[in-house]
Formats: structure tokens, C-alpha cells, sequence
């Protein structure tokens, strides 16, 4: 975005009652959520924006710190970047692959893999899973990342009874629906999910790149094939800055 | 402490018995939400008991999501319960009329840009703000920032006749229809006066559910900020791909 249109957009109102770094904390707050500035936009710098409004530099900088608080903006080295990201491709409305959803973000998907290994599971935590006889499965730890960036980290455990040979086919850094799908001619029909909002546990954070503590959304999956049989069961959690919108129509 | 009974008589092994005590307090609400417990040094020292039974009991409860441990502060119960709902009733709470509901603030003001630009109004347009507390059994459930445009609802009163929730404000005593509501999912920290209102601790996670309501012209007739204590509320859904 040009920086002098950015000026424009930011304006503070000296009549208002309110202190200047809460009107220009807000303003640029409500330009994030209505996507006027972008995930990954760089912000001017607070010396900048003082200067272009007239005011003290003191503001500024508590607005960005507010900001920075509250997850909107981050500071990276190329200064302060727009840290919000918005999946508006509708999480709890369609059966969306994480891969596609990253796409549809304009963002360029891939895949880490940080453990790919053969497990079993004792009776009571292969049921607590939902599993009714299987109890060897291939675990897989994934991150993925839009630019290169972690977004999610999803952890699946695929029982080797519906997947014989996996380990040695999923090179663990593909799409695993498209995968699946190629490999066993099975889909996921249907995707129950439930999500909570988790402080991120310390092992988790770091591989997303965040804080011990930051807020994540959290969500245990369980997926059926066209056979109503539990493929995949996984955990995932997100970054601070994934957000994901629904649409509810009571009178339909 | 007094709650605890150990019989060294029986076969019953320690570790149990004292799991079985605790469990028991919490089932019958003698010991509630956020009761701190002896730490297992003082459980050793009263009834001579190894720290290894007194750590597998806490585990066993800690398991059955009964107890919690905060790392350099103790361990407490945490028998709360969760609100659960499946995605399109994440409202349920409103129709709910066991539940008990506390409005904390009430105003109409018309200098909040970030709000006005929310409810897609101008500047210098009012709106009415409600912060309320939604309790259910004593617990916090939900805290929500309500802004209704002053337009669509004209002499809004602080006891406005809500006893059937917000919705049956804005559909029946207001008759507006609610074409959709537009939800944003995101996690947040709670900050102090927060975790204060819900009953939690500052700094631990938060559901925040923002929903723009829209009426049949698409106007957009209110904006609910939900701040949902994230330990205690989940939400569910089950998604079909598409034939």
C-alpha cells in the first residue's frame, strides 16, 4: 500500500474526548478487521506517523504497543507488520482442507513435517481417541505454513489397518485428503470438530514460533470415509493470529 | 483437610482412598471451583503416607479433570462446568432462563470509532453499549459487550424487558428479523479485569467471538463481542464434503 494513503486512513480527531493513541490504536484496529490492511502489510513506523499527524511520538508507540498486545500487529525486521489473519473460507460451514484454506488466504502453502513414526496405542487411549479395534497407527506432526510462516501444527494418528504401507508412502510433506485419496480411494466424508480457545503448551508454541501461554485456538478432528469408518483422528492448534469466520442463519 | 479418611485397617490401597475422599467433596459440592488443596507434603505429614500414593491420587483426579495444577501456586478443584454447544447454537445461552444475567454497564455514546465502523454507522451516530455477565450455576459462562445502533432500537431503557435473552429484544420488541449473523472466531488472553469477571486467571485463554447481525436489508442491527472463558466452553460441529 502507498504510505501517503496509509496517512489518509490513520486520521486522529482533536475534539474527541478520547487520548490519541486510543483513537489511532482503534482506527487502525478496525482497518485490520475490515481488511483494508492485510496480513503480512507493513505499517509506517510510529516515528512517521507522529510526524504525518502532528503529534507526539508517545502516542503512537503506546498505540502500536496496544496493538502488539492484543496480537493485531508484530514486529518483524521489516518493521511492523500486520499480524491478523482472518480464514474466511468459512472453517465450521465446509469440509475444507488446511492445504486449500491456506491457498484461498492468497498465501503459498507448504508442509513441515517434524515426526512421522509407527505407533501403538494401549486400549484405553485408542478408545478415548475412538478407535474401536485399531491400535497401530502411523502419528504424523505437521506444520503448516502459509509464505513460509506456521500457521497450524496438526498432529494424526492413522490407524495401519485402513492404511497398510503408509509410513512408506506419505513422504509426511504432501496434502494428506488429496493423499489419501489418491493412494486408498477413500475421502473424508464427514469432519467432526471440536474447538476450544488453549494457552499454547511450551513444546507446541515453539514450533509455531510463539510465546509459552499465547492464545490458540485448539481442535480435535475426527474423520469418516464414504464406509462411515474413523480414518484419522487429529489435534491441531493454531497461531495467535489465525482467526476463522461462520455465518449462522437462524430462519433457514 | 478434614475431608480426607484414610483406613489403613482395609485393603483398599492409599492412593484411592484418598482420591475417593476428594472425588467425593467435589460430587457433592462441598469443595467448589478454585478451592485450593493441601499440597501432598502436608497430606504426607497428617496421615503418614508416602509421597508417591498422594502424587497417584492427585494424577487420578487431575486425569478426571476434577483438580488442577498451577505450576508455584498449588493444586485446585476445577469441577466447572463447560459450556458446550454445538456451532449454529452458540447462543443457546441466551433462551436459557436458569441462567442468571448481570448487567454491569449501560450507555449510548456516539465517539467510538472502532465500534461505529463495526456496526457499519457514521461518526457521530449513537450507540447503545451494554456490558453484561452471563452466569451459570454462580459461574461466569460468558462476558459480552452488546452495541445496539440507536436508530433500530429508539428509547432502549436500562431494563429493557430481556428476560427472554437479546434475541427476543431485538425480533420481538423490536421486530427486526435477523437475516444471518456473521461470526469471527479468534483466541485472546484474558487481561486482569477480565479473568476478574469470569473467574479465571489473567494471562489464560480466552474464545472470542465477535458477530455482526444482519437484518433482510442488510443493515446491521447489533455487534456482540463474546468473551467466552476458553477452559470452559467449547464448540462443535460436523462438516460434510461436498458430493
Amino acid at each position: 500500500m502507498q504510505s501517503h494513503k496509509i496517512f489518509e486512513l490513520i486520521s486522529i480527531d482533536r475534539r474527541e474526548k478520547r487520548p490519541y493513541d486510543v483513537q489511532i490504536k482503534d482506527r487502525i484496529k478496525a482497518l485490520i478487521i475490515d481488511q483494508t490492511f492485510y496480513y503480512q502489510d507493513i505499517l509506517p513506523d510510529p516515528l512517521e506517523l507522529s510526524a504525518a499527524l502532528n503529534i507526539d511520538q508517545e502516542y503512537a508507540s503506546q498505540a502500536y504497543k496496544n496493538l502488539m498486545k492484543e496480537n493485531f500487529i508484530k514486529k518483524t525486521e521489516q518493521g511492523y507488520e500486520v499480524a491478523y489473519l482472518e480464514l474466511t473460507n468459512y472453517f465450521f460451514d465446509r469440509n475444507v482442507a488446511i492445504y486449500d484454506a491456506i491457498i484461498a488466504l492468497g498465501l503459498t502453502p507448504s508442509i513441515e513435517c517434524v515426526s512421522k513414526k509407527i505407533v501403538t496405542l494401549s486400549d484405553d487411549i485408542a478408545k478415548g481417541f475412538g478407535f474401536h479395534t485399531a491400535r497401530t497407527f502411523l502419528y504424523i506432526n505437521r506444520i503448516y505454513k502459509g509464505n513460509q510462516r506456521p500457521l497450524i501444527i496438526l498432529e494424526n494418528y492413522l490407524p495401519m489397518s485402513i492404511f497398510p504401507d503408509i509410513d512408506q508412502a506419505l513422504t509426511g510433506i504432501e496434502p494428506l485428503n488429496a493423499f489419501i485419496f489418491e493412494h486408498y480411494g477413500l475421502y473424508a466424508k464427514e469432519s467432526h470438530r471440536i474447538t476450544k480457545a488453549v494457552n499454547l503448551p511450551d513444546h507446541i508454541a515453539k514450533y509455531l514460533n510463539e510465546p509459552a501461554g499465547s492464545p490458540s485456538i485448539s481442535s480435535t478432528n475426527h474423520v469418516y470415509d464414504q464406509y462411515k469408518r474413523l480414518i484419522d483422528y487429529g489435534q491441531s492448534h493454531s497461531t495467535s493470529s489465525y482467526y476463522f469466520q461462520s455465518i449462522i442463519s437462524p430462519n433457514k | 483437610m478434614d475431608y480426607i479418611f484414610i483406613d489403613k485397617t482395609i485393603k483398599t490401597s492409599i492412593y484411592k482412598q484418598i482420591a475417593s475422599s476428594i472425588s467425593k467433596m467435589i460430587d457433592t459440592g462441598k469443595l467448589t471451583y478454585n478451592d485450593k488443596l493441601p499440597t501432598e507434603k502436608e497430606i504426607c505429614e497428617v496421615f503418614g503416607v508416602s509421597q508417591t500414593a498422594v502424587k497417584m491420587a492427585y494424577q487420578q483426579l487431575i486425569d478426571q479433570h476434577k483438580i488442577k495444577r498451577i505450576k508455584g501456586k498449588g493444586t485446585f478443584v476445577t469441577n466447572r462446568e463447560t459450556y458446550h454447544q454445538e456451532f449454529p447454537n452458540i447462543y443457546a445461552f441466551e433462551a436459557d432462563q436458569e441462567n442468571e444475567c448481570q448487567d454491569i454497564l449501560f450507555d449510548c455514546i456516539n465517539d467510538e470509532y472502532m465500534t461505529q465502523r463495526m456496526l457499519k454507522m457514521d461518526k457521530n451516530e449513537s450507540f447503545y453499549v451494554i456490558h453484561r455477565l452471563i452466569k451459570s450455576k454462580k459461574n461466569p459462562l460468558v462476558y459480552q459487550h452488546v452495541y445496539l445502533p440507536e436508530k433500530f432500537y429508539p428509547k432502549l431503557k436500562k431494563n429493557y424487558p430481556y428476560k427472554d435473552g437479546l434475541f427476543s429484544l431485538i425480533q420481538e420488541t423490536y421486530h427486526h428479523r435477523i437475516h444471518h449473523i456473521q461470526n469471527t472466531f479468534s483466541p485472546a488472553l484474558a487481561s486482569s479485569a477480565e479473568a476478574q469477571l469470569l473467574n479465571i486467571l489473567s494471562g489464560e485463554a480466552i474464545y472470542l467471538i465477535r458477530s455482526q447481525i444482519f437484518d433482510d436489508n442488510q443493515h446491521i442491527i447489533g455487534y456482540i463481542v463474546n468473551y467466552f472463558p476458553g477452559e470452559f466452553s467449547s464448540f462443535e460441529v460436523t462438516v460434510h464434503a461436498k458430493p
